[in-house]
C-alpha cells in the first residue's frame, strides 16, 4: 500500500474521480500549469487537457459561480480556493447561488460541486493565510462542510464529495498538508460525508475535534493517558451535517466533553456541539462542556503560535473537567 | 479650472514611452527637470532595488518569513511616489510595493519592522511581511485580499471631492487584480462619482504562474476604462519618465477635477511571485533571461550619462551609502525584539469588550504560569 501525505492523497483522488467520470472538471487560481500553490493539482492539466483543468481569472465570484453553472448544467466541477481566506469575494456566489439553488427552484436545479481549500493557521500566514472560516458556512443552509486531518480521510471524503448531490465546502489544514504520512489504500474507497472517527477509545473524558487541531489533540490525550486517564478522542471529519450520535454516545459513557477549534470561539462549531450536548445529556454530565477555541481577534502574525489551541491549552481544560 | 499641459493621449496603442532603450529622450517636449530631481530618481531606484536585494537574503538566511519581490517595477514605482504629493494625498499601495512605500518616505527601520513582525513595526506585527502602511504618510495598511482596497480609495477619493480637500487617491495593484469583482466595482464608482482617483495597474503580465493571456481578452488593461468613462492610459513602467509624467498628468486632471483615470504601468518581474513560489514550474528560464534584458535601472542610467548626470564613481558612493543606510536601519529593526503577546488582544475594537478581556487574561495566566 503507498504512503502518502495529505496532499499527494488529495491529488490522488482527484485523478482517479477525473479518470472515472469524465464530468468532473477543476477550476481556480493557479491550479493548471503550476499545479495549485501547493501543488495538489500537480500534473492533472498534463495529462486531462486545458479543458478539464482551467487556469482561471483572479476571481473567486468567477471560480464559485461558474462552477454552479457548470454544475448545473451537467458538469460535477471542482473549485479551487487558493486559501479559504479568499473564498470572501466568492461568497454571494457560494451563499446566494451554490446553497440556496435547490431549495429556490423547489428541488428542479442543484449545484453538485466541490469548493476546495486550504485553511487554518499555524504557518505564518497573518491574517489571510491562516483564519478557519467554517462557521460560516455550517452558518449557511444548503451547503455541507468536509474538514479533514488525514491523508486517507482526504481521499475518501474528497472522492465522497465529488459524488455527492449537494454543493460541499472541502476544508484542508495546510499545516498538515506535510506534517503526516499513512498509508493510503489504492482502491475506489468512499468515507461517508455526515460520519465521524473515533480516532481512541477511553472512558473518562471525551475530547472531540476535527482538521488542524487533531494533532495536539491527540498529543494531549497521550499525555492524558500516560497520566492515568482514558480520554475518548473524536475526529467530527464533517461539521456539516456534524455526527451527532457519535458524539453524543461518547459523552454519554464518559459525562465529560472538551470541544478542541481553532477557530474563533464565539458562535463557532466547539460551541454549537457544547450547546447541542447540554441539551440533550444535561442530567448525564459529570461537568460543563467545556471548549478550548482560537481567539475572537483576527488571525496575528506575531502571535502565531500562541493563537491556537496548544497542548497545554487543552491539558488544562481537561484538568478542569477532570477536577469539577 | 482648466488643465495645464495635456501631453498624453489615452488608449495608445502602443505604450507610451519616453526614454528608448539606448537612454535616448524621445518625446515631443522637454522634460524641464532639474538635474538633483534627474538623480534622485535614479536614486531611489536604486534603494528600491538594494531594499530588494537585502529583502532576498533575509528570506534566505530565514530571518523573516516571507517577500514579494518588487525587482522590476521600481522605474513604475518611482514614477508614481514622485508624482503624488508625499503626506498629502493618499496612497492605497499592494505587496508589491516596496520600493514605492520606500520611494514615498516610509522610514527603513519601519520597513524592516514590518518585514520580521516585531517591535519596530507600526502595525505591531500583525500582518505578513510586505505589507506596510503609515498613517503619517497617508499610505493606506495594505491588505492581502486582492483588489479589497479598490473600493476603499473610491470612497476616500469620494470625500475627498465633498471635503473639497485638493488631495488625490492613488490605487496601485497587479494585472491579476483586474478580473476582481471588487476592482471593477471600484473604478465605477469612482468614475461616475467624478471622484480624484488615479488606479495605477503594474502590469508584470503574471498572475502568480497566471500568464496575462489567461486573464483578461482586452487587448491591454488600460483599455478596460473605457467601459467605465474615463481615460486609460498605456505606459511603458520600465521608463521612469514616463511613469512619473504620465501619473502627474493623470494626478493633475484629478486634483482639478475632471474626474478619475487608469494607468496601465507595463513592468518585468524578475522574481518569483514570490519566497513562497518556483517561477521555474511555469516559466522558461529563457523567458525571464530575455526579461532580464529590459531592466529599468540600465536603461535610466544610459538616460543620465547622456546628459552627464551619472558616472561610475558617483553611482558606486550612492550605493555605498545606500547599503549602509539599509544595514543600519536592518541592525536598529533587529534590536527591538518581540512585540509584548498581550497586544494580539488589542486594536480589535476601540476599547476591549468583556470576551477579549476574558481572552486576554487566560493568555497572561499562560504566560505567567
Ligand atoms: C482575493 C484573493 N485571491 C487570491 C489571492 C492569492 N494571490 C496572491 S497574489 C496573487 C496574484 C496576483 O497577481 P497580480 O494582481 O498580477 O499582482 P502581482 O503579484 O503580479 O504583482 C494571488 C492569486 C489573494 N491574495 N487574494
Ligand atoms: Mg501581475
Amino acid at each position: 500500500m503507498p504512503t502518502m501525505t495529505l496532499i499527494q492523497a488529495i491529488n490522488t483522488a482527484l485523478d482517479e474521480e477525473m479518470s472515472r467520470d469524465e464530468r468532473v472538471m477543476l477550476l481556480g487560481e493557479d491550479v493548471g500549469k503550476r499545479g495549485g500553490v501547493f501543488l495538489a493539482t500537480e500534473g492533472l492539466q498534463q495529462k486531462y487537457g486545458p479543458d478539464r483543468v482551467i487556469d482561471s481569472p483572479l476571481s473567486e465570484a468567477a471560480i464559485v459561480g461558474a462552477a454552479v453553472g457548470l454544475a448545473a448544467h451537467g458538469m460535477r466541477p471542482v473549485a479551487e480556493i487558493q486559501f479559504a481566506d479568499y473564498v470572501f469575494p466568492g461568497i454571494d456566489q457560494l451563499f446566494s447561488q451554490a446553497a440556496k439553488l435547490r431549495y429556490r427552484s423547489g428541488g428542479q436545479f442543484t449545484a453538485p460541486m466541490v469548493v476546495r481549500m486550504p485553511t487554518g493557521g499555524g504557518v505564518k500566514g497573518g491574517h489571510h493565510h491562516s483564519q478557519s472560516p467554517e462557521a460560516h458556512f455550517a452558518h449557511t443552509a444548503g451547503l455541507k462542510v468536509v474538514v479533514v486531518s488525514t491523508p486517507y480521510d482526504a481521499k475518501g471524503l474528497l472522492k465522497a464529495a465529488i459524488r455527492n448531490d449537494d454543493p460541499v465546502v472541502f476544508m484542508e489544514p495546510k499545516r498538515l498538508y506535510r506534517a503526516i504520512k499513512e498509508e493510503v489504500p489504492s482502491d475506489d474507497y468512499l468515507i461517508p460525508i455526515g460520519k465521524a472517527a473515533v480516532r481512541r477509545e477511553g472512558r473518562d473524558i471525551s475530547l472531540v475535534s476535527y482538521g488542524g487541531p487533531m494533532v495536539e489533540t491527540l498529543r494531549a490525550a497521550e499525555e492524558m493517558a500516560a497520566a492515568g486517564v482514558e480520554p475518548e478522542v473524536i475526529d467530527l471529519r464533517t461539521v456539516m451535517p456534524w455526527d451527532k450520535e457519535t458524539v453524543l454516545n461518547s459523552v454519554a459513557k464518559t459525562g465529560r466533553l472538551l470541544m478542541i477549534s481553532e477557530a474563533p470561539r464565539t458562535a463557532s462549531l466547539a460551541s454549537e456541539v457544547a450547546a447541542t450536548v447540554s441539551e440533550e445529556l444535561f442530567d448525564q454530565l459529570l461537568a460543563p462542556p467545556l471548549r478550548v477555541t482560537g481567539f475572537d481577534t483576527p488571525y496575528p502574525l506575531a502571535q502565531d503560535k500562541l493563537y491556537m489551541p496548544t497542548v497545554t491549552r487543552i491539558l488544562n481544560a481537561a484538568k478542569r473537567l477532570l477536577d469539577y | 479650472m482648466v488643465q495645464e499641459k495635456i501631453r498624453f493621449q489615452p488608449f495608445s496603442s502602443e505604450p507610451i514611452r519616453l526614454i528608448d532603450e539606448q537612454g535616448h529622450w524621445n518625446a515631443p517636449f522637454e522634460h524641464g527637470l532639474p538635474p538633483e530631481q534627474l538623480q534622485r530618481f535614479y536614486r531611489d531606484m536604486l534603494a528600491a532595488r538594494l531594499l530588494d536585494e537585502k529583502l532576498v537574503i533575509l528570506i534566505r538566511t530565514g530571518k523573516t518569513s516571507f517577500i514579494a519581490p518588487h525587482a522590476g517595477h521600481e522605474a513604475a514605482q518611482v514614477g508614481i511616489a514622485h508624482a503624488l504629493q508625499r503626506g498629502h494625498d493618499w496612497l492605497f499601495p499592494y505587496y508589491r510595493d516596496m520600493g514605492l512605500v520606500l520611494a514615498m518616505g516610509v522610514p527603513l527601520v519601519e520597513i524592516f519592522g514590518q518585514t520580521l513582525g516585531n517591535a519596530a513595526d507600526p502595525a505591531k506585527g500583525r500582518q505578513m511581511p510586505s505589507h506596510p502602511g503609515s498613517k503619517s504618510l497617508n499610505i493606506f495598511t495594505v491588505c492581502s485580499a486582492i483588489a479589497s482596497h479598490v473600493p476603499p480609495a473610491a470612497g476616500a477619493a469620494i470625500s475627498m471631492k465633498l471635503r473639497r480637500t485638493q488631495q488625490v487617491a492613488v490605487c496601485t495593484f497587479g494585472d491579476g487584480a483586474t478580473s476582481e469583482g471588487d476592482w471593477h466595482a471600484g473604478v465605477n464608482f469612482a468614475a461616475v462619482q467624478g471622484a480624484p482617483a488615479v488606479f495605477v495597474c503594474e502590469n508584470n503580465r503574471y498572475a502568480i504562474s497566471v500568464n496575462i493571456s489567461k486573464q483578461t481578452a482586452s487587448e491591454n488593461i488600460a483599455v478596460k476604462a473605457q467601459a467605465y468613462g474615463i481615460p486609460g492610459y498605456y505606459v511603458d513602467g520600465l521608463d521612469v519618465l514616463a511613469s512619473y509624467f504620465v501619473m502627474q498628468e493623470a494626478i493633475e486632471r484629478a486634483r482639478l477635477g475632471h474626474g478619475a483615470s487608469l494607468v496601465e504601468l507595463v513592468v518585468n518581474r524578475f522574481g518569483a511571485h514570490s519566497s513562497a513560489d518556483d517561477d521555474s514550474r511555469y516559466r522558461s528560464r529563457e523567458e525571464l533571461a530575455a526579461e532580464r534584458q529590459h531592466d529599468p535601472l540600465p536603461r535610466y542610467q544610459r538616460f543620465l550619462e547622456k546628459q552627464g548626470l551619472w558616472d561610475a564613481q558617483w553611482a558606486n558612493e550612492l550605493r555605498l551609502e545606500i547599503s549602509k543606510e539599509l544595514e543600519a536601519a536592518l541592525q536598529a529593526a533587529q534590536e527591538a525584539g518581540e512585540p509584548d503577546p498581550l497586544q494580539m488582544f488589542d486594536d480589535v475594537y476601540a476599547a476591549r469588550p468583556w470576551h477579549l478581556e476574558e481572552q486576554r487574561r487566560l493568555v497572561m495566566d499562560e504566560l505567567q504560569s
